[in-house]
């Protein structure tokens, strides 16, 4: 069953599967495989000439650089469960009003549903299982579990990549900080009261670990 | 009735039940977003599949030409209503006249209809559904009950004239037949004329509700597949990931049997009590056998504002005497039929388990109008349906106003007791979440009007009680195994977002003198066992089931561990032979000379003399039970017309009666879950509850156009919830009277503290006005005469 211990190495191999360098370019509309971008955008140019063809894109995720061809209008989201299969970043509402997609890029939590792929290039972006395969976040996600900050479970991974943005900022914050850190996430489940709390622990957890 | 029936239901010291903050066995997965909801599959050479919405409320499709939508390069397949596949796809639906599983009628704008397109990508689906050249008759469309009411109103389901019913109750014989859009369910006991005869004086008041949508955070997603695998038998295995529970329903509309049908996923996401299946996962399986390929269908959020809660309109007359005793009590009230196939949990489903049944009078006239409409579907029930509308709450509120009693006072005289309606003597349980209440709450009663914070803001507060509704009347098939020397129990899934399991877990642990984390739950979609049904009534009942197994279980530990002492398994001669602990010192002693604790079986009388329980056998060992608690009085007694254990909130706001603006200054519940088995799961049973209050008294409403039909507010911007900013704080409290009939005398709360006008009543009792729901500050001013 789930551990802490055991969900933190599945995020690691999730982040270890995403592919850093394509071999492999299948057209989206026929199916065919090709292999290099530049056969396929001849491919699109004489079969597909009205649609607009995919492009390649290189990003900094959990660390890693890895490449995908997506198509230019898709979002974040979209690419990160499309392309590589790092599905902890939800989508609920795709219209930036619920905090599920929240990652974490250059050092600010942004929302992937609203944020398109070919603009992240260049950028380093943390996603959930980069912050669950990282030892250091241990106690956050202890204390999300140990609080059930979460019932179905569904927008938790946005909160708790918000809060890491708000600890990451601010290793001790107050309850109404937390509050303020959250204001973007909504949780249908309505499980807010414990958030701040999840929180409060692991801020103090982590500062003890510190400075032991 | 405490838990006399049961094992140790009188137990008196817990080293397990009870415990705060034990994790949740699927939390790590969750909170890591390594769980997977079945939106989030994506297969190698997937397809998507995308239906046509309806863009009128009411419309038939005549005829549906998808030549150009065919020759669009990615389009694998283009299903219309007329395809034999689909008319051979048939499901008995919940209610109202058979009729095809997928059809040309649209019920309402943006119901799934007449077509269905896959595609190699979302984006060439969408293309294609553009490219179908529709032929619509648009029809006339009802989304104001009001109007869908009135004798003028166009008719929008002629032909249809299947009475709504609930539970198999009888209306009076002066229920009036289908006229127009509306349907009658009238319900009276007592003489209503005397009661209004023997009343000192009489309120009539209002009460409006908004429709309330579901509860769904994750929008729902099918994946679906087909594949052979000899292990799994002879012919073809349906894959489906994302349908809801109970793979039943999926496995009798493809014909197959039960264990043909795999879902693999834990991840149900939230349900709340909205089980209803959605096309797309009725009709994803179909798109993959036909296409030979995985298909994925997803709704968008804007397809997912199905209701949770009816819209309804309740008139209501009550007669009192100087005393504060009701005499009488006359609800005339108008609610949504929706659209075809709706829950009936909506309408009548309230008149049966309304809250009347709590009263000592007898005289109660309810008559309900239900109106065909075209707002929405309601699957199954919510939170708030069918035993929480307020219409009681703001009786007694104003019978104390009028009195200038405490209403906790005209509560308490108007209950009737623990063992019928003529018993005058509230259940202890009331009478002990009163005091406790009156403690936190920490203030006196005040009329409205009269009490100014000192911030110039207006002060209001309000109360009301519920029974627990105990609707669970479930069969569990429990089974534990001992298996290497772990306790397993094999639980069905996949979950949706509550801590049930572990509720169950943590009761096996106590009995078997085992720490809750010893207790290995193994979640598969193939095992009997659920702890669900009903609400949280159906953990404590289900948790009362897998305690007669755990002691089941208990018994055969017991024996097998004598047996092993006197007649310990020979060692392997294959392979390596593994070191063998000793046998317990338990040579010609009986069962009953054992017993198991702290992880330990060992002699009672000797109680140093033990070994570890998995050095107890070798042997695999499963106990099964089949079960469930004595039946609650609540579901004995006519659904609160017998009561044992009771809730009661409160809620206090301050007014800007400049601004309109209301601050809910705090929610408080005293509750009485006969048994805290999980504390962490009440407390956030409770802010939930307080929370979906909050949103359908302040925030949500659904905003349609007129003219048109059309849905305006199908999206999180315009649809709002509460965020933590908006939360208003929770208080709690706990009474453990014991007093029920599930596991150690619990009950759970279930749906009692969801509320649709306790804050409603708070805002009048500050400014003496009164606000529909919900209360915006422009409604609040308006109100006010101030706008
Ligand atoms: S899915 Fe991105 S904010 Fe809601
Ligand atoms: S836990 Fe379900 S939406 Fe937040």
């Amino acid at each position: 069953m789930y551990t802490q211990e055991s969900t933190q190495a599945t995020a690691a191999t999730l982040i270890q599967a995403m592919p850093s360098v394509l071999d492999a370019f299948p057209c989206p509309i026929c199916g065919r495989v090709f292999s290099s971008h530049p056969l396929l955008l001849r491919h699109y140019a004489s079969e597909h000439p009205s649609a607009i063809a995919p492009v390649t894109v290189t990003l900094t995720l959990n660390g890693r650089q890895c490449e995908a061809l997506i198509e230019p209008h898709w979002t974040l989201q979209r690419t990160l469960q499309y392309r590589f299969g790092l599905t902890g970043t939800k989508h609920m509402c795709d219209k930036g009003a619920c905090g599920s997609c929240t990652v974490i890029m250059d050092e600010r939590a942004v929302l992937a549903c609203t944020t398109l792929t070919i603009e992240c290039e260049g950028k380093s972006i943390q996603t959930i299982e980069g912050i669950a395969a990282d030892p250091k976040w241990k106690p956050l996600v202890d204390a999300y579990c140990r609080w059930d900050a979460m019932q179905c479970g569904y927008c938790t991974p946005g909160f708790l990549v918000s809060a890491k943005a708000l600890l990451d900022k601010n290793p001790n914050p107050t309850e109404q900080e937390c509050r303020e850190a959250l204001a973007g996430n909504i949780c249908i489940c309505g499980t807010y009261p414990r958030h701040a709390t999840a929180i409060l622990e692991a801020a103090l957890q982590m500062a003890k670990g510190e400075q032991q | 009735m405490p838990d006399y029936d049961g094992a140790n239901g009188l137990r008196e010291s817990f080293r397990v039940v009870g415990t705060p903050n034990l994790p949740g066995r699927l939390s790590f997965a969750l909170a890591t977003g390594v769980a997977k909801f079945g939106i989030d599959y994506v297969l190698p050479d997937m397809l998507y599949a995308k239906f046509l919405h309806s863009p009128y409320a009411h419309a038939k499709i005549l005829h549906i030409d998808c030549t150009k939508a065919l020759a669009l390069p990615g389009v694998v397949d283009v299903l219309t209503w007329e395809d034999e596949d689909l008319k051979a796809l048939n499901l008995a639906p919940a209610r109202g006249a058979p009729r095809p599983l997928f059809d040309n009628i649209a019920d309402k704008e943006g119901d799934e209809v007449g077509a269905i397109v896959v595609a190699e990508n979302e984006d060439i689906c969408e293309e294609a559904l553009r490219l179908l050249e529709v032929e619509w008759e648009v029809k006339p469309h009802i989304v104001n009950l009001l109007e869908g009411r009135r004798e003028d109103a166009p008719v929008i389901r002629p032909e249809e004239n299947l009475q709504p019913s609930f539970g198999g109750r009888k209306y009076s014989e002066d229920t009036p037949p289908k006229r127009g859009n509306v349907y009658s369910a009238y319900m009276t006991s007592g003489d209503i004329d005397a009661g209004f005869g023997e009343a000192d004086h009489i309120a009539e008041y209002s009460l409006y509700n908004p429709a309330f949508s579901s509860h769904i955070p994750n929008p729902s997603g099918t994946v679906s597949w087909w594949s052979r695998d000899p292990y799994q038998g002879e012919g073809a295995n349906l894959h489906i990931e994302g349908a809801v529970r109970s793979r039943e329903r999926i496995a009798s509309l493809y014909n197959m049997p039960n264990e043909k049908v795999i879902q693999e996923g834990l991840f149900m996401g939230g349900k709340y009590c909205d089980w209803g299946l959605r096309k797309s996962q009725q009709i994803t399986p179909l798109l993959a056998q036909r296409t030979g390929r995985p298909v994925r269908c997803v709704n968008t959020r804007e397809e997912m504002y199905d209701m949770q809660m009816n819209e309804r309109y309740v008139y209501m007359k009550v007669g009192f005497t100087n005393d504060g005793i009701i005499t009488a009590v006359d609800d005339f009230s108008i609610a949504d039929n929706g659209v075809r196939g709706s829950s009936t949990f909506g309408n009548v489903g309230d008149l049966v388990q309304g809250p009347y049944n709590t009263l000592s009078c007898k005289n109660v006239r309810q008559r309900m109008e239900i109106v065909d409409s075209n707002r929405g579907m309601m699957f199954v029930s919510g939170q708030h349906c069918p035993f929480n509308w307020d219409s009681l709450t703001m009786a007694i509120y104003l019978i104390a106003e009028k009195l200038d009693i405490d209403p906790t006072e005209i509560a308490r005289k108007n209950l009737h007791g623990p063992t019928s309606k003529d018993d005058r003597n509230p259940v202890p349980s009331f009478d002990l979440c009163i005091e406790a209440g009156k403690k936190l709450m920490g203030q006196e009663w005040h009329k409205s009007g009269t009490k100014m914070l000192p911030d110039g803001r207006m002060h209001g507060m309000s109360f009301r009680y519920q029974m627990c509704p105990r609707h669970s009347g479930a069969i569990y098939r429990c089974k534990l195994e001992y298996r290497d020397g772990v306790v397993h129990m094999p639980t069905q899934g996949p979950l949706f977002g509550v801590y049930n399991a572990e509720c169950n877990a943590m009761v096996v642990a106590e009995e078997l003198g085992l720490n809750y984390e010893d207790v290995s739950i193994d979640f598969d979609y193939r095992e009997p066992f659920t702890p669900m049904g009903g609400g949280s009534d159906g953990t404590t009942a289900s948790a009362w089931a897998m305690k007669e197994c755990a002691n089941k279980l208990k018994k055969m530990i017991l024996q097998a561990a004598i047996n092993n002492a006197e007649n310990p398994p020979p060692a392997s001669r294959m392979g390596a032979a593994p070191s063998k602990a000793p046998p317990g010192p338990f040579k010609g002693l009986q069962p009953e000379d054992l017993d198991m604790a702290e992880g330990r079986v060992f002699i009672k009388a000797e109680p140093d003399k033990g070994v570890p329980i998995e050095q107890a056998s070798e042997e695999n060992l499963f106990a099964t039970y089949i079960g469930r608690p004595p039946l609650s009085v609540w579901s004995t007694g006519s659904m609160g017309q017998i009561l044992d254990v009771m809730n009661t909130a409160y809620c206090e706001v301050a007014v800007d009666t400049e601004t309109g603006e209301v601050e809910i200054l705090r929610f408080s519940a005293v509750a009485d879950p006969g048994l805290v088995l999980r504390p962490i799961s009440l407390e956030s049973q409770i802010d939930q509850v307080m929370y979906f209050s909050q949103g359908c008294q302040m925030l949500e409403d659904y905003i349609y156009d007129k003219r048109s039909g059309v849905l305006l507010n199908n999206n999180m911007i315009e649809y709002k919830k509460p965020g933590i900013l908006d939360v208003a704080p929770v208080e709690r409290q706990f009474l453990e009277t014991r007093a029920s009939n599930a596991a150690y005398g619990a009950s759970g709360i279930s749906h009692s503290l969801a509320n649709t006008h306790l804050v409603i009543i708070a805002i009048h009792n500050a400014t003496g006005v009164w606000v529909d729901p919900p209360a915006t500050p422009a409604k609040v001013l308006k109100a006010l005469g101030k706008i």
